[in-house]
């Protein structure tokens, strides 16, 4: 594989990485992910919010290392699409699959 | 009228969103299927399948079959209709040009002929067209149909309806409609942010309709709203015409200075001169892009009266690592080849807007935004559809206890336009497959088995609609959804007994993309009609017991 593609389809899972955290600070998805009574707690809410950003704007950076600037905006705009629309159906599906980016929290 | 200004909203969109999303699923499906158009010509044309080629040699290849071409035939004779005396035997050249992209095994040369003597336009002219093997300058049958480029996009931009462009402005109405509609969307949902990634597929149909609704609507609202936008802007000129309409002495002078400018001749001497040599001229262009670190191919190549004393030339690069369509033109003159002038660097305003153009039309060489496009494209197609569905769920038992027909029919339409719409594209598929090699007019057949059966999906959907009198779902779904399932395996196992280039072959042993890929979309079409179709069945066993707690989530719902 050419070392844009790697790129980018690092930049695709760092953006479903991303939506997953920014995801868990929601109360009904923390809840697919830990289980029916757990709940967040500010602390643990703001750090996800704060992951999550990260992860979005690395993969922004991801992206601009592979493509011409132009170029890179809509890879990135459609990698958080994907990955968001991913993100949506592994919660509803296969939570378990993804629980592990909670593992520290 | 309205009680609050979200209700406004909510009745915008519910309404322009059915009437006109019947019409928004299908461009937005076949946009998504132009995303890979040279990839649906390859697959549908065998002889094309080889490797993508550079803009063949135009002294040795290009110059012979420009001089052959002749204006297409219906059009001339629509031609002899406009003018009042008969037309000479051999009309003069206007222009030339060749098009290729980084994705094209052929090449496309097109010509435009002036149409003397008409009283209502002066510049009246008719058009030709031919396609070359750039490996040999075969030229390919005229009468074999470019699936993916010559019938999936023109239904995409203008839904063959060529009657005074009026498929245009329904495509343009309907793009309008879509961005009323997201900006609606926008303001009837309750919780944008908080249900962002929501998705609740065990609860009632209706609920996770809507869910799916928004969250296909929502994750993907930049790429929505910017091709509803762009597909307006490209079309701009013909929709606000004022160059051509209010301010057309204006804009006939703007365009003389500007060639003047240029040092471009506007106008042909009427006087006979050769052509020098266009291949030192695209090395001379080459040269010159590489000199500003921007070395390319060929995209467009343009010869403006070819054989007078005033024509030039223009080579225009193209724009395969960038996201804008084509730039950095070079004109030369054509009787020397002496560089006339050379484009420069477009100003702030025609980046943001070849940005946009280029954007939406796609021609860059980015495999990975190829198939983001397809699945932006496709979660639209979802999101009108779930629309779709979510319309009926809400009504069809009340209409089916009003004795209403209105739930019926909008089903009938969605069944028509969902699975039906993937009847006959899949159809079009298969017919390519069956046809005879050398039935003459071919390309017509495959058109017409893709209208045909896309009206009997129609009939079918509306004939089978009954049960829903009782306020039971539509048997047409299950149906069509195994008619989708057989045609798409068909398609796949047909290109692979007809043409020997089955997957093991395209996928392992003389790897070749375009056909694969297409294969591998088709069995994927395939296996998520046949799920489909069995969680159909499954449901249909299953008596309804949900109505109730349908009921009490319809307050929340809406």
């Amino acid at each position: 594989m050419r070392p844009e593609s790697l790129m980018i389809l690092a930049a695709l899972l760092v953006s479903l990485a991303g939506a997953v955290w920014l995801a868990a600070s929601l109360d009904a998805h923390w809840q697919q992910l830990r289980g029916r009574e757990a709940a967040a707690s500010p602390r643990q809410v703001a750090l996800l919010r704060g992951l999550g950003a990260t992860a979005w704007l690395f993969a922004l950076l991801l992206c601009c290392r592979a493509d011409h600037a132009s170029m890179a905006v809509l890879v990135w705009i459609m990698s958080i699409s994907a990955a968001s629309c991913a993100a949506a159906f592994l919660l509803a599906w296969r939570p378990r699959a993804v629980a592990w980016l909670l593992a520290w929290a | 009228m309205f009680p609050s200004f979200r209700l406004a909203m909510s009745w915008l969109h519910t309404w322009f969103g059915l009437v006109l999303g019947y019409l928004l699923i299908v461009i937005f499906f076949f946009g998504s299927l132009s995303v890979f158009d040279r990839e649906f010509d390859r697959w549908a044309i065998p002889d094309t399948r080889f490797a993508a080629q550079p803009l063949p040699s135009y002294d040795r290849m290009l110059a012979p079959i420009f001089a052959r071409m002749t204006p297409e035939a219906d059009e001339l004779e629509a031609a002899r209709g406009r003018v009042k005396a008969p037309l000479p035997e051999t009309l003069k050249p206007l222009n030339w040009s060749a098009y290729t992209t980084h994705r094209d095994p052929v090449v496309g040369l097109y010509a435009e002929y002036a149409v003397p003597g008409n009283p209502d336009d002066p510049e009246d002219h008719v058009h030709g067209h031919v396609t070359v093997d750039p490996r040999n300058g075969r030229l390919l049958r005229d009468d074999q149909l470019k699936i993916g480029s010559e019938f999936f996009y023109p239904m995409h931009i203008g839904l063959h309806i060529t009657w005074k462009n009026l498929g245009y402005w329904i495509v343009g109405l309907a793009a309008l409609v879509m961005l009323a509609a997201l900006v609606s969307g926008v303001v009837i949902h309750r919780h944008l942010f908080r249900e962002f990634f929501t998705f609740r597929p065990q609860k009632h149909i209706q609920r996770s309709t809507l869910d799916l609704h928004n969250l296909t609507g929502v994750v993907a609202l930049p790429f929505h709203f910017f091709f509803a936008l762009t597909g307006l802007t490209i079309f701009a000129a013909m929709y606000l015409p004022v160059s051509e309409s209010m301010l057309k002495p204006q804009a006939t002078a703007a365009a003389m200075a500007e060639a003047q400018q240029k040092h471009l001749p506007y106008a042909a001497a009427g006087v006979p001169a050769p052509l020098a040599s266009v291949d030192a001229m695209v090395s001379e262009a080459k040269r010159r892009w590489a000199a500003h670190d921007m070395a390319g191919e060929v995209g467009y190549l343009y010869i403006s009266h070819p054989g007078d004393r005033n024509s030039y030339v223009t080579i225009y690069r193209g724009g395969s690592d960038r996201v804008a369509l084509l730039g950095q033109a070079i004109h030369f003159e054509g009787t020397t080849g002496r560089v006339l002038y050379e484009e420069p660097q477009p100003s702030a305003v025609a980046k943001v807007n070849e940005f946009l153009t280029g954007l939406h039309l796609q021609q860059f060489e980015h495999w990975a935004l190829r198939w983001f496009y397809l699945f932006g494209g496709l979660t639209g197609c979802a999101c009108i559809a779930t629309g779709f569905l979510f319309f009926v769920e809400k009504r069809k038992r009340k209409h089916a206890a009003q004795g209403h027909a209105g739930a019926r029919w909008a089903d009938a339409m969605a069944v028509t336009t969902v699975t039906g719409m993937l009847v006959a594209a899949l159809a079009i598929l298969v017919a390519n497959r069956l046809l005879p090699e050398d039935l003459p007019l071919r390309g017509d057949w495959e058109k017409r088995t893709f209208w045909a059966a896309w009206l009997l999906s129609f009939a079918h959907a509306a004939w089978r609609c009954r049960p829903m009198r009782q306020g039971l779902p539509s048997p047409a779904w299950f149906e069509q959804c195994c008619i989708v399932a057989t045609l798409a395996f068909a398609a796949v196992a047909l290109n692979g007994v007809t043409t020997g280039d089955h997957l093991v072959k395209t996928l392992f042993i003389e790897r070749y993309w375009p056909v694969a890929s297409v294969d591998l979309a088709l069995l994927a079409v395939g296996l998520l009609a046949a799920g489909v179709a069995r969680r159909l069945r499954l449901r249909r066993s299953v008596p309804e017991v949900h109505v109730r707690t349908a009921n009490a989530e319809q307050a929340h719902a809406s």
